[in-house]
């Protein structure tokens, strides 16, 4: 469902002429893009869980571009976002990194260097999109488990052999291996490696 | 000395002491009758300077009666040192007949009884024929007529040095020549002449020395004179003959008889050279100060004005590079071609025009940091500020703390902020009503150990929409403002280490605050 929303280049800036001349650029070159001319109008469309990336004017009166990016870290945002500074700006490009944007791109700029950026935050917008999407479907995997499957997984995990496990939990061996054929069918995996990594990889963000 | 008046009768009883050998002989009578007939006192004596005759209005000015004098020498009416020589002078005329005194008159001095001292007009006469010789003196009290000289002296000494102190001339110019023309001493001055030729008149003067520049204005004043209104005040400048130039502020009139006829040419030439010269020298001060703002803080501004043009530089690379990769594409919409290129030449106006800002500052000016004393800095802007309060009509209001300590500054750029901001709080009340058309201009010491300076107004106040923007360059709410005052001046504050921004004034109006740190320097800069 989420591939089916083709990746869009959202770009803030107060800027009319920047703003156009950038919606042009990017028209250009094909990629879909919307247009916003403050922080709270991007706010209030609501498109910040939207596929694609942001292009962001660090300087803005009203909210800023480092202003912008705290209140989307506050809705968990995940969208990739590259600041646009101006010369002197260096300070605040700083701090824009520091709190999670993926480049900055100092005015003016040749347009294969932006558009670079914005294809390496794609990328890495898909890619965390993908690999959200995979954790979903681990932990509804998880879910689909019965208590004694998710018990018996634990240990597995843990790795325990089946003896072990079935003296713990007070089983037979057999009723183990049952169960343990169960939890590989249930969470599609294809060795106790695969197993083991997707726990771990949901457990580790679940931290 | 004017002739004595004739004998009026005299019903005084003979005085038994002033009895002689001739005091029954009706001429004796006759003149002592005439005597005491007389204003002037009238005194005879002998070769010896004894009194014989002391006539009644003698008796009234000395304050003695005739009982009191006659028989004793004369020299008891008069002071030293005429007292001491008085018998030798007789003694001398008695030898040579050498009139000193004698028929001629002079001013001496006098004394009284009470023993004060006045002046009088004497005049002497011998009396003929007669062995020894006697003396007649006619002696006027010219006390009344002494303190009026001295009253008109005086009163002609402070109009001079009342015109000299105000370097204020004044002539009249009697149109029927009935009497000559005055210039008073204080024009030759101002006019740097030392005589005024009566041949050559005043207008005739004044149009060959006046500045070229203001021949138009000395003529319309010349014009205005000899119309039926017959009055002129104008203001020019003349070049005297020594190569200076003096503003003149010219008032006259002209008066007429019941016919209608000019009578007098009256005026008043007041020189206004000083204080147009101040005048001029807060004007250039304040257009260095002017200059001075576009320029000082270019370092400061660079990066909003980089910014200013970075947008239409951006703007027209991402333009030409669009337009570049719709023409490379096989589908291309020469619609989003052109629209590129109507962009492309606007924002190259558009940066064309940020530089045509741009070039009205010019290089930078070295920055002076001194100890600088705010309440001091107030006070020297005062006469700066109130010209252009005084021109818009609001009332600006001082309030210092009395030994603030100094701060750090480069006072130069604090005035100009200080300007800066006054000149915002006059702008901001242009439509207020009379009432409120105030600055309040105040200092004080913070408990941080910092200084406060406060510009209030009665203004309109700041609307939320441009609070927001007000620090910005270039933003301005004025039709001819350059919306760099606020953003320079917030630069200077902070590049002393100190803060400006503002708050709403109690009641109505902006109240803007900067504060900077007591010396010593902050390293903060």
């Amino acid at each position: 469902m989420i591939k089916e929303i083709r990746p869009t280049v959202f770009v803030v800036d107060d800027d009319a002429a920047v703003r156009d001349s950038l919606r042009m650029l990017l028209k250009s070159v094909g990629l879909p893009v919307e247009v916003f001319e403050s922080g709270q109008e991007f706010l209030d469309a609501e498109r910040d869980d939207r596929p694609g990336c942001l292009v962001l004017d660090i300087r803005m009166p009203g909210m800023s571009g480092l202003e912008l990016q705290g209140k989307l870290n506050e809705r968990h945002s995940i969208l990739p976002i590259i600041f646009i500074t101006g010369h002197g700006d260096v300070p605040m490009a700083v701090e824009a990194m520091q709190a999670g944007a993926v480049d900055f791109i100092q005015k003016p700029f040749r347009d294969q260097d932006l558009l670079d950026r914005i294809n390496q935050a794609l990328e890495k917008d898909a890619g965390s999109r993908r690999m959200l999407a995979e954790r979903n479907m681990i932990r509804k995997r998880l879910e689909s488990l019965t208590p004694r499957e998710r018990e018996v997984l634990d240990l597995v995990v843990a790795g325990k052999a089946n003896k072990v496990i079935a003296g713990d939990l007070n089983l037979s061996q057999r009723t183990v291996e049952i169960h343990r054929a169960r939890v590989m069918e249930k969470m599609e995996a294809h060795s106790l490696a695969h197993l083991v990594r997707m726990v771990l990889e949901v457990e580790r963000t679940e931290e | 000395m004017k002739p004595l008046p004739s004998p009026l009768l005299d019903d005084r009883k003979p005085d038994p002491r002033s009895e002689g050998p001739q005091r029954s002989s009706r001429a004796e009578l006759e003149l002592k009758s005439l005597l005491d007939a007389a204003v002037d006192a009238i005194i005879v004596i002998d070769h010896r300077g004894r009194i014989e005759q002391f006539s009644r209005s003698a008796e009234r000015i000395f304050g003695y009666s005739s009982d009191e004098v006659v028989g004793r020498n004369v020299e008891m009416l008069m002071p030293a040192p005429y007292r001491a020589e008085h018998d030798g002078y007789i003694d001398r005329y008695n030898e040579t007949r050498e009139p000193r005194i004698i028929g001629i008159g002079r001013e001496v001095r006098a004394r009284r009884k009470d023993g004060t001292i006045f002046p009088c007009e004497l005049a002497v006469g011998q009396v003929a024929e007669v062995q020894p010789p006697r003396f007649v003196g006619f002696i006027r009290d010219i006390t009344l007529r002494k303190q009026a000289d001295e009253r008109l002296r005086r009163s002609e000494a402070e109009l001079r040095l009342a015109q000299e102190l105000a370097s204020l001339g004044n002539y009249v110019i009697h149109l029927d020549h009935c009497e000559p023309d005055y210039y008073s001493p204080q024009l030759h001055r101002i006019l740097g002449i030392s005589a005024m030729d009566d041949n050559v008149p005043l207008t005739t003067l004044l149009r060959l020395w006046v500045h070229p520049g203001d021949r138009e204005k000395l003529d319309d004043a010349i014009a205005d004179l000899l119309s039926k209104r017959g009055a002129c005040d104008a203001e020019y400048r003349i070049v005297r003959t020594d190569g200076t130039t003096r503003y003149l502020h010219h008032i006259a009139q002209i008066t007429h008889d019941a016919q209608g006829e000019p009578l007098k040419h009256v005026g008043t030439i007041h020189d206004v050279t000083d204080r147009r010269q101040s005048e001029d020298e807060a004007r250039q001060l304040q257009e260095r100060l002017t200059h001075f703002s576009r320029l000082s803080t270019m370092g400061e501004m660079a990066a909003g004005l980089a910014h200013e043009i970075n947008q239409p530089l951006s703007a027209i690379t991402m333009y030409a590079q669009a337009c570049q990769r719709f023409m490379q594409s096989p589908q291309r919409d020469d619609a989003d071609v052109m629209e590129a290129l109507v962009q492309i030449s606007a924002q190259a106006l558009r940066a064309g025009e940020v530089i045509r800002r741009l070039r009205q500052f010019v290089k930078n000016r070295e920055v002076k940091r001194e100890p600088v004393d705010c309440g001091r800095l107030l006070d020297d802007l005062r006469t700066l500020a109130e010209t252009d309060a005084r021109l818009h009509n609001v009332r600006l209001r001082i309030e210092t703390e009395h030994d603030l300590p100094t701060v750090y500054a480069d006072p130069i750029q604090l005035q100009q902020v200080v300007l800066n901001l006054v000149r915002n709080a006059i702008d901001a009340m242009i439509d207020a009503p009379d009432t409120r058309r105030e600055v309040v201009l105040s200092t004080r010491l913070l408990p941080e150990g910092e200084i406060e300076v406060v510009v209030a107004d009665h203004g309109s106040g700041l609307a939320p929409d441009a609070a927001e923007h007000l620090f910005n360059p270039f933003f301005t709410t004025k039709a001819g403002g350059t919306g760099l005052g606020l953003a320079i001046s917030r630069s200077i504050v902070r590049a002393h280490g100190g803060r400006l921004w503002h708050t709403p004034n109690e009641g109505m109006g902006a109240r803007f605050h900067f504060t900077l740190p007591v010396s010593p320097a902050p390293k903060g800069e």
